[in-house]
């Protein structure tokens, strides 16, 4: 029973894992810059339904990840102009931000309700295939997951770019003195941020279910936020906290099929009281990790 | 100048506005309908079978004017879009999810001349009923067919909230199975809502890695379900609305559907004679359930047998006749007695070969 159950446990974890790894990466490169979003979760939707509905209309899976990495994108420019340009408070703004996702994304994607698509294909490497899936028999956003997440790493501790975004989300006027300009940076970030939510999104329609229904990411977008903590806004870790909270999910389904003597209703707790623990448990400790000026609206210097 | 055209036409528009008032006054509607839907139509499942219903009933009663509204949630704002239509002139208002039974009820006591159907529930008023498909033993033919096509002896269900009703339903799955095939078990996982699709594809597919080789579901859309079986080639058992069997070319084996239409007919036109008893109904196969076409993988004999115990559930057939025991060894319903309709929503065990807790 426990091979099964270890073999179902892994394979699930990675599927449900990687939407919240795109979405945690998006969310540390704009949080590294001092930005903090929490309209994640409308990002995630538009590009689920963005995604959706160019697969719907064109029949290619790729061209629909492409459309929702452009509507993910676009949507965070838009937030990116209110809080950078226009200097809104970041929190009721990115929580704007969740609301006009949520509805945009249910406009753009009613028409495609119930819509029969091919999905990512799988591909199969090491010799995949058959009923129980083969050793490793995932989609292209899967095997890209870990390799982004090291260039994600790559790019803020080992580039010029990287530094400077750092610099802006430690400390805007200290860096505006050094040369960099926030602004410019910050929009930079955000717009890779929306990037990969975008992406997160698509994972969950275009490969997780092959479906769109509104609100469908349920609440893995605000996960995403919470993993980001955990991950100490470093890309690498981020890898360890979305399979975490993957794991979790998959466990309590899986230990649910495999006839576990817990209530069902405890079960479907499991990952939520599990992100609860990890942020009670290394919340404090983490917070001194976070970038300097996270949050804050810079005003500029006199 | 220009103006005095401009007059002429004016007048000429409201003189045929006028002219034409009481020719559509003639076709005022008889009735107008409101119908709230939890999800999409489109879900090849629960609103979908619906929304059939409802078209029918349109059918039925020519001039019948139907307004409703996709994705109400169960919360206060769908008391607010019911205000709505009943503010636009509906009279009956269908609606057609468990949750939204407080919200109409209260509706139903500040305009005591607007007509409910609530779908599921059990509360009643003079101008308030309740209707549902007696779900719990049209469940135990798709047992037989399950316990007939599995190889592994493992069949899988996915509930979406374990309430009373959704247990029995998984209950009458087993016995039919058991029926047929005495070593058949039935894995449940329960993903803790109506309509969560990322939950529902992994909870579908980790009844799969637990050996399961038919699947079938408890929640509002099977879509996602059925769809995640085809794609590991496993057969499937639809509910809700038997159009879901476009989604499962191949292993599509049959599934329940609701048939809505006839009661919502007689239902709007009591509400036009004024004759509206508020009930409580409870209609099983036969009448609010159909069972869907079989799969072109089931072969006669076992479609033979499904048909069979269909008419027999039709006729009045009731699996919960004791003696029942649960899977933990007790006796839950002793010889000699029965669970009749009005204990379809008590069940919090699950029978003998289900693996799963209910509580």
């Amino acid at each position: 029973m426990f091979g099964p159950l270890l073999y179902g446990v892994a394979a699930s974890s990675v599927m449900s894992g990687t939407s919240l790894l795109y979405a945690t990466l998006g969310e540390i490169v704009g949080e590294r810059g001092g930005i903090v979003n929490l309209g994640l979760e409308g990002i995630m939707l538009v590009g689920a339904a963005s995604g959706f509905a160019m697969t719907a209309l064109t029949g290619n899976p790729y061209l629909g990840l492409a459309a929702a990495a452009v509507a993910g994108t676009a949507l965070n420019l838009i937030f990116a102009y209110l809080v950078v340009s226009r200097r809104a408070n970041q929190l009721a703004t990115g929580l704007t931000l969740m609301f006009f996702g949520l509805g945009l994304s249910a406009l753009v994607g009613r028409p495609f309700v119930g819509a029969l698509i091919t999905g990512l294909p799988k591909l199969h490497l090491f010799g995949g295939g058959g009923a129980r899936g083969g050793l490793l028999n995932y989609d292209v956003l899967v095997y890209l997951a870990v390799p982004v997440s090291v260039l994600i790493w790559w790019l803020l501790f080992r580039t010029r770019w990287g530094l400077e975004l750092r610099a802006v989300g430690e400390s805007p006027a200290a860096a505006l003195a050094a040369g960099v300009r926030p602004p410019r940076l910050q929009y930079q970030a955000l717009a890779l941020a929306g990037l990969l939510g975008g992406i997160a999104g698509a994972h969950l329609s275009l490969a997780l279910t092959l479906t769109w229904a509104e609100g469908m990411t349920a609440g893995r977008g605000f996960i995403a936020i919470a993993l980001v903590i955990f991950a100490k806004w470093n890309p690498l870790w981020a890898i360890a906290g979305a399979l975490l909270f993957g794991g979790a999910e998959s466990l309590q389904l899986q230990l649910q099929a495999a006839g576990a003597d817990v209530s069902p209703f405890i079960m479907n707790m499991v990952p939520y009281l599990l992100t609860l623990i990890v942020l009670i448990v290394w919340g404090w400790s983490r917070q001194t990790a976070a970038p300097a000026a996270l949050g804050r609206t810079f005003f500029g210097v006199e | 100048m220009a103006r005095i055209p401009v007059m002429t036409a004016a007048l000429a528009a409201v003189a045929a506005l006028w002219i034409a008032a009481p020719a559509s006054a003639q076709n005022k509607p008889p009735l107008t309908v409101g119908a709230i839907y939890v999800g999409s139509v489109n879900d090849y499942g629960y609103n979908r079978s619906m929304k059939d219903g409802l078209e029918e009933m349109k059918r039925n009663i020519p001039g019948l004017k139907l307004i409703e509204a996709e994705n109400v949630p169960e919360t206060a704002e769908s008391e607010r879009i019911m205000e709505g239509m009943i503010q636009q002139g509906a009279r009956l208002i269908f609606a057609t999810s468990f949750g939204h039974q407080q919200f109409a009820f209260n509706l139903a006591k500040t305009h005591p001349d607007v007509y409910f159907e609530h779908a599921g529930g059990w509360m009643q008023a003079p101008n308030f009923g309740n209707f549902f498909g007696a779900t719990q033993a049209a469940w135990y033919p798709m047992g037989v067919a399950a316990g007939k096509m599995t190889k592994s002896n493992t069949l899988g269900f996915v509930v979406g909230v374990p309430i009373g009703y959704a247990i029995g339903n998984v209950n009458a799955f087993e016995m039919g199975a058991l029926s047929v095939n005495p070593k058949v078990q039935t894995r449940v996982v329960v993903t803790g809502g109506w309509s969560d699709k990322a939950k529902e594809a992994t909870a579908a597919g980790a009844l799969i890695d637990q050996g399961a080789d038919v699947v079938t579901m408890h929640v509002d859309s099977p879509a996602t379900i059925i769809q995640t079986a085809e794609g590991r080639g496993v057969y499937s058992i639809g509910f809700q609305s038997i159009e879901a069997r476009q989604l499962a070319p191949k292993y599509w084996l049959t599934g329940l559907g609701f048939t809505w239409g006839p009661f919502m007919t007689e239902t709007a036109k009591s509400v036009i004679a004024g004759t509206f008893k508020p009930a409580m109904v409870r209609d099983g196969l036969g009448a609010m359930m159909t069972i869907a076409p079989f799969g072109s993988a089931v072969p006669d004999d076992v479609r033979a047998m499904v048909t069979a115990a269909g008419d027999k559930v039709a006729k009045g057939f009731n699996p919960f006749t004791g003696p029942v025991v649960d899977n933990t060894g007790a006796t839950k319903i002793a010889a000699g007695d029965s669970w009749g309709g009005d204990k379809m929503g008590n069940f919090d065990w699950y029978v003998a070969g289900v693996i799963g807790k209910a509580k």
